[in-house]
């Protein structure tokens, strides 16, 4: 019974794979089928929306009135106007606050590859904050920084009197760091889980051939560990990078982009929302990712020319065509295995 | 036999309209209705989205059950939505959001036929109701206000007792050397701008219409004005309004950290008197009431500004009840059977203390302040301009009635010091002027 059913699915498999391997043109219908749900959903609500976003950039528009077409003034607008452009120096802060999140993720991370005690409930707290909603993290920091409220006490604690605590998110030349620091508290945690991930697949053979060798932790950390996730360093620091070029959340919620916090994409909810226009907020939408474009190019030719010693995956182009040719000439045959 | 010719009359009415041609709705106007005996026979399940999510399960419940009592076949069903004008403004676009919402104000007036029904001609229901003209277009009537408010600023009766004031103060000036006084004499905070909470803020451009011209066309006006924020030398118009505001947050007499206000909080401090005075809508008074164990310490006077000796008071419709265009004929009659009763019928005014929308019915006590006030609404804008001044507005930035930010800009530049008023102001007109321009809007010198 058992023995006549397998048989059966065997001679239906062959048939199958008789039908299916038939022709190139079969082959090609079978992928087609299979990703056309896939690409459907891709373009009906990725490209479809963004190339509708690109040609509401050149309209003056409203969200519910079409509008009319007006060339490149949008454009222009973005370049122009101080309020607009000059927003992005506020990135700068969180660009800071990036590097800064990224050392601390990395050295927690090292620290907690190295069988710390109690170390799964520690990572739990450390990734804890990811979890919460950023409008969440936005209202507890406003009540932290607050005059007189949770920061305030505890420096109190310390013996610093209320009077001499800075006012934290309307001095100006501290409430964008104060806010930076919302969202390195945000994200640390994630970053290092993404570290230690990279860090545990190193084989361990290597610290114990290194501390037979006489190694310490900060060479194991040096000349083991960083060249084995270099990948994984470059890739947090581009997504940090766009990150803080589109930073929205804190100061959206703590202090509603006033007091010089307004961020690219503040200006760019209000010009959209408050003001209406749809136009001028698809084009700084787009500028901003043609700049976040450029700066992972930046990035990716930064580390490819400054650090190209020890990186596993610089590989020379002769070397990618070989292997590319060899995965073919494999594929190939496979599939005439098969057939 | 009077039901026999309301019906019949109806009947008529509704045949007359079909006949009158495709696209016209077989609806009547809501002033050709009388609740109670017209339309007893339509039944309807109708859904009314608003944003009180604070009473919708409570008072605005109640209100529904009363009206069943009357249209046993109509159920009425709400639905509270925090975040109510974005939501709003997705949603309406679908089409499928319900019958009834409270218009958003992101729709602009030539907008209005696209998702509501007309609700009668505007020479019909501007003798009736107030507010009418907020939300009309083109002689047609899409949407009756929820009453209104008187603008106006909230004070702690006691505390200004306690300084040892007896008069409320008629010009910028004397406002601000009463906030001196308290600010001396008391421990209360003379002014809490609820900075934080953004929205307060833009709150302040209510009062530079009526309140600060006493010209009830200074709002259709303005679009045609040349440099309207200039300082006007006597104390009045926009300029004085946010000269109030400037001047009080560089003489120290708001709050110690702007960013740090908490609106919900307020509310019980204004009642308490730890703070003596706020600038908001008249809505705000049932709240700040509601906060606190002494609401009879809650004042409401009108804004200090004096033109040519006498005090005007702008007023102004709440949200305004728009009907679902693409709804079917019965939920629409329900619809506007149900609007009607709110308005008309309903003990809304008087619960929470804002003008009714009937003209003819009985102002609420908590404007007593405003005697010998002239309460004005803002005129409708001529034929052909309704939508002339959201255009220029959002054009502008300078987002009046609409973006906060620029007056959380005047208190930042007052608190900082890095502008001057006449530099802001200055920023303000040639913003408007640029407008005017690239709008080509005529500008009378």
């Amino acid at each position: 019974m058992s023995k006549s059913a397998t048989s059966q699915a065997a001679q239906r498999k062959s048939a199958m794979s008789s039908l299916l391997g038939g022709g190139k043109t079969n082959r090609i219908l079978v992928i087609v089928t299979f990703m056309f749900i896939p690409l459907l959903l891709l373009a009906v609500f990725t490209y479809i929306p963004f190339l509708e976003m690109v040609r509401f950039s050149f309209f003056n528009r409203t969200y519910l009135d079409e509008g009319t077409f007006v060339g490149w003034k949008n454009y222009i607008d973005v370049f122009s106007r101080k309020d607009i452009f000059g927003s992005l120096i506020v990135s700068v802060y969180y660009m800071g606050g990036a590097v800064v999140q990224l050392a601390l993720a990395l050295f927690f991370a090292s620290l907690m590859v190295f069988k710390a005690k109690g170390s799964s409930i520690y990572k739990a707290c450390m990734f804890f904050p990811y979890l919460i909603c950023g409008i969440a993290v936005g209202f507890i920091f406003k009540f932290f920084y607050a005059h007189g409220y949770v920061l305030d006490s505890i420096l109190g604690l310390f013996g610093i009197p209320l009077e001499d605590c800075p006012l934290w998110l309307q001095n100006q030349n501290i409430n964008n760091i104060a806010l930076v620091a919302t969202s390195v508290w945000r994200y640390t945690g994630q970053n290092m889980v993404l570290f230690l991930g990279a860090m545990m697949s190193v084989d361990n053979e290597l610290y114990e051939a290194a501390s037979l060798d006489g190694a310490g932790r900060w060479q194991q950390f040096k000349y083991i560990i960083l060249p084995s996730i270099k990948t994984i360093i470059v890739l947090n620091l581009i997504l940090s990078i766009s990150g803080s070029l589109s930073a929205f959340e804190p100061p959206y919620v703590i202090t509603n982009g006033t007091m010089g916090t307004g961020t690219y994409f503040v200006i760019m909810n209000r010009i959209a929302h408050e003001n209406q226009k749809v136009g001028l907020a698809c084009a700084m939408a787009i500028v901003l990712l043609g700049i976040i474009v450029l700066c992972t190019i930046g990035q990716n030719l930064f580390f490819k020319y400054v650090f190209k010693d020890g990186s596993e995956d610089d590989v020379t182009r002769a070397e990618r065509k070989a292997a590319q040719k060899a995965a073919k000439l494999a594929r190939r045959g496979g599939a005439r295995v098969h057939g | 036999m009077k039901k026999l010719i309301s019906a019949l009359l109806v009947l008529t009415m509704l045949l007359s309209l079909v006949a009158l041609g495709e696209g016209e709705p077989a609806v009547p106007a809501i002033n050709e209705i009388t609740l109670g005996t017209d339309f007893q026979d339509v039944s309807a399940e109708i859904k009314i989205l608003t944003n009180r999510t604070d009473i919708v399960d409570t008072v605005y419940k109640g209100y529904a059950e009363q009206f069943m009592e009357l249209y046993p076949n109509i159920k009425v069903t709400y639905e509270g939505i925090t975040d109510y004008e974005e939501s709003l403004r997705l949603r309406l676009t679908t089409g499928d959001w319900g019958d009834i919402c409270f218009i958003p104000t992101s729709v602009q007036k030539a907008q209005l036929g696209n998702y509501f029904i007309p609700v009668g001609s505007f020479d019909d229901l501007d003798p009736i109701y107030n507010f009418v003209s907020d939300k009309s277009y083109d002689g047609t009537v899409y949407g009756i206000a929820n009453g209104g408010t008187a603008d106006g600023v909230l004070y702690n009766k006691r505390i200004w007792a306690e300084a040892g004031i007896t008069e409320v103060p008629s010009t910028p000036e004397e406002f601000l050397e009463d906030l001196q006084i308290i600010k001396d004499k008391t421990d209360a905070i003379p002014l809490y701008t609820n900075f934080a909470a953004g929205w307060t803020m833009g709150a302040w451009d209510a009062y530079i219409w009526v309140s600060a011209t006493g010209d009830p066309d200074f709002h259709s006006n303005i679009v045609h004005m040349a440099n309207p924020f200039s300082d006007r030398g006597d104390q009045t118009g926009p300029y004085a309004v946010y000269y109030t505001l400037y001047e009080a947050v560089k003489r120290g007499l708001i709050e110690d950290d702007p960013m740090s206000t908490d609106w919900e909080s307020s509310k019980g401090r204004l009642n308490r008197g730890e703070i003596a005075t706020m600038v908001l809508g008249s809505w705000a008074v049932a709240q700040m009431q509601d906060a606190g164990d002494t609401p009879e310490d809650v004042g409401y006077m009108p804004f200090p500004i004096t033109v040519n000796g006498e005090r005007f008071a702008g007023a102004g419709g709440n949200y305004a009840y728009g009907i679902n265009k693409n709804a079917s004929t019965d939920n629409q009659i329900a619809s506007l059977l149900y609007v009607k009763w709110l308005v008309e019928e309903s003990p809304m005014f008087a619960d929470e203390q804002s003008i009714p929308a009937l003209k003819d019915a009985p102002m609420p006590d908590v404007l007593a302040d405003f005697q010998g006030v002239t309460l004005l609404a803002n005129n409708a804008a001529p034929a052909g301009e309704e939508d002339l001044f959201d255009q220029v507005n959002n054009e502008s930035e300078v987002g009046l009635n609409n973006d906060d930010y620029p007056d959380c800009m005047i208190l930042e530049a007052a608190l900082t010091g890095s502008q001057t008023l006449e530099d802001l102001m200055g920023e303000w007109n040639e913003k408007w002027s640029r407008a005017q321009d690239s709008l080509g809007v005529e500008v009378n010198q």
